[in-house]
């Protein structure tokens, strides 16, 4: 039976996409859940439909049928509104490509989603910014930063609502060794913190670390 | 919400400073007819006003023209006998009948042409802006010459100075000079009517013939009965108004055509300049969306992208404006009748306010469409590879 404690709950996820004529099924089925604190990682091969789970559980888009709920609650058919509240206050996301604005400082890319709450908590920037260990590089523009570092402010900018869990796709698919071996870290010290973390990654050192693995093939969970 | 927008702005710095620019121009333009427009309206107005006269009486030929002439101190190709000065005082309804004679004496050596003007004493009364200065008076025998402050300045005469005219061979008594009123007065040279019909060689007639009436209410009946003066024709103040406007009107009309395209061509840029920045910026709006910005954040943030774009044009464009307005303001002196006497602001209030909404509606209009399209972006956009 399913713990009414998780945070994430997929019961029977399927998610198809119409192209043209033929129909993808790109999520087929796929039930799972995770628990507060967990680390989980997501891996399969390209095209598994990783990446478009990782949608349906950040609340981005609607499945085509199946129950989504997070931290208790039923949020497949919600609305877009809703969507965006949800995200905004309970999903930190992290990506592949960090997703940095590049106008903006280190600092002003981490306090991004508080421009949108009524408290400017500058204090919590700054917290993040030592957490990440960014603090001397708060003025500089992501154009200046390496990738490892971008990754950070990406993290700390995730965690800048005190999210419930972070979701990653592909967080080290544009990092070295040496820089991946450094966003690992961080995230097991996060997981160390007591945060849930979803990962999607294709970095065997990265999936060995965390708790638990989802396997996907061509939509399914396979193990 | 708006350093946002901003930053976003000054990515593309010489696109935004294009886009920037063109609006501005456009917007100069419009401000700077509207604002001349408005103020020539107005200065016509009290001008004619302050003169307390309700009709003229010229002669035949295009009426407006010679009206334009005549208060504009031009010569004119045709003239009225004197009768028609008789005929207009001894009406029942007439007030006042000032005659009027001008003529211009071209002065190719100084590079200039003079207009003089032979009036009677009725002038003074036409004229209530008239001031003498210190040791000044009107005319006082035949040889006398009133000058305007111009004049005089030019001439570096003083009253009481002697004035000699090589072109006519005739030696003036200067008996006055009158105060700078901003009218074309200043740069006119008055003498005795009879003087003046006798220097241009034109005894007895006059080119043309101001009237006050005694109740203005009763234009109609006066100008219908001065009609039948012979050689004359009757222009009321209310046509000289219109006429003048129309003249200005079509001019303005054809100016104000290419200032709206211009904008219209501005609004395209404007919107070009916010859609292709949106376009550009599709995953990192994505990213926007998937980190908590509504559907509303991010229209607004391109919504006022576009205004801040608009608003600078519009910003920039009052600053044009101010430095050409002195430029069109000489221009259009020298073209239009009766402008020299209008003291024109370079802009009114009225007109920045116009343009300055105007450039509100074109920052909205075109922003709406790539703000509603960079709404419509899709928070998954934020997840796909490039
Ligand atoms: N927006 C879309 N429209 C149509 N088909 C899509 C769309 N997004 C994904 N797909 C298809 O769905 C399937 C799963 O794609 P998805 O991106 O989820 O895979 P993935 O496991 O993340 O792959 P990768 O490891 O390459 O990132 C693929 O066949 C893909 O072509
Ligand atoms: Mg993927």
């Amino acid at each position: 039976m399913i713990g009414q404690g998780s945070i994430v709950r997929a019961e029977n996820l399927r998610k198809i996409y119409r192209r043209g004529a033929e129909d993808v099924v790109a999520v087929d089925n796929v039930s799972f859940e995770v628990a507060p604190g967990e680390f989980l990682a997501i891996v399969g091969p390209s095209g598994a439909g990783k990446s478009t789970l990782l949608q349906l559980i950040g609340v981005m888009d609607n499945p085509t049928s199946g129950k989504m709920s997070i931290a208790g609650s039923e949020v497949s058919g919600l609305s877009d509104a809703a969507r965006t509240r949800l995200r905004r206050e309970t999903i930190g996301f992290v990506f592949q490509h960090f997703g940095l604005l590049p106008t903006l400082t280190v600092a002003e890319n981490i306090g991004l989603p508080l421009l949108l709450s009524r408290e400017r908590s500058r204090d919590r920037v700054e917290f993040l910014l030592e957490r990440v260990g960014l603090a001397h590089r708060r003025n500089h523009r992501p154009a200046e930063l390496s990738g490892g570092e971008m990754q950070r402010v990406a993290i700390a900018r995730a965690l800048v609502n005190q999210p419930r869990f972070l979701l990653a796709d592909e967080p080290t698919g544009n990092l070295d060794s040496v820089n991946s071996a450094a966003i690992l870290r961080l995230f097991q010290e996060l997981r160390q913190d007591g945060l849930t973390i979803i990962a999607v990654t294709h970095n065997e050192e990265f999936a060995r670390s965390a708790d638990r693995r989802l396997t996907l093939r061509d939509g399914k969970v396979v193990s | 919400m708006l350093a946002l927008a901003w930053k976003n702005l000054i990515r593309r710095p010489l696109r935004t400073l294009l886009t920037v620019t063109g609006l501005a121009v456009a917007l100069a333009l419009l401000v700077s007819i509207i604002s001349f427009g408005e103020g020539y309206q107005r200065g016509l107005r009290r001008e004619l006003d302050a003169m307390g006269m309700q009709m003229m009486l010229v002669p035949l030929g295009c009426p407006y023209d010679a009206a334009a002439r005549v208060l504009k101190g031009r010569s004119l190709d045709s003239s009225l006998p004197e009768s028609a000065l008789d005929a207009a005082r001894s009406d029942p309804d007439v007030a006042l009948a000032a005659p009027i004679f001008a003529a211009t004496m071209p002065r190719p050596a100084e590079g200039r042409t003079d207009l003089w003007v032979g009036v009677d004493e009725t002038a003074q009364r036409m004229r209530p802006w008239w001031k003498l200065t210190a040791g000044s008076s009107f005319f006082q025998g035949e040889d006398s010459v009133l000058l305007g402050s111009e004049a005089a300045a030019t001439e570096l005469r003083k009253p009481g100075d002697r004035f000699y005219s090589p072109e006519t061979g005739r030696s003036f008594r200067v008996c006055g000079v009158l105060e700078r009123s901003g009218t074309s007065d200043d740069s006119q040279f008055f003498v005795p009517l009879a003087t003046a019909q006798a220097m241009f060689k034109q005894p007895g007639r006059l080119t043309g013939i101001a009237i006050r009436l005694k109740d203005p209410a009763r234009l109609k009946d006066a100008s219908d009965r001065l009609q039948q003066v012979k050689g004359a024709q009757v222009v009321t103040v209310t046509e000289m108004i219109g006429v003048f406007l129309n003249l200005v009107g079509a001019a303005r009309a054809l100016i104000m055509a290419i200032a709206v395209i211009t904008i219209t061509i501005s609004a395209l840029s404007v919107f070009n300049t916010i859609m292709a920045g949106a376009l550009e910026r599709g995953r990192e709006i994505g990213i926007l969306r998937a980190i908590g910005f509504s559907r509303t954040d991010i229209f607004r943030l391109v919504a006022v992208e576009s205004l801040a774009l608009s608003l600078l044009g519009g910003a920039l464009g009052t600053i044009l404006a101010v430095i050409a307005g002195g430029m069109v303001e000489s221009l259009a002196r020298s073209y239009l009748p009766l402008a020299s006497e209008v003291n024109l602001p370079p802009l009114t209030l009225s007109a920045v306010m116009q343009c300055l909404l105007l450039v509100l509606i074109v920052g909205l209009t075109a922003g709406c469409y790539p703000a509603y399209h960079a709404s419509r972006q899709s928070p998954a956009q934020a997840l796909r590879g490039d």
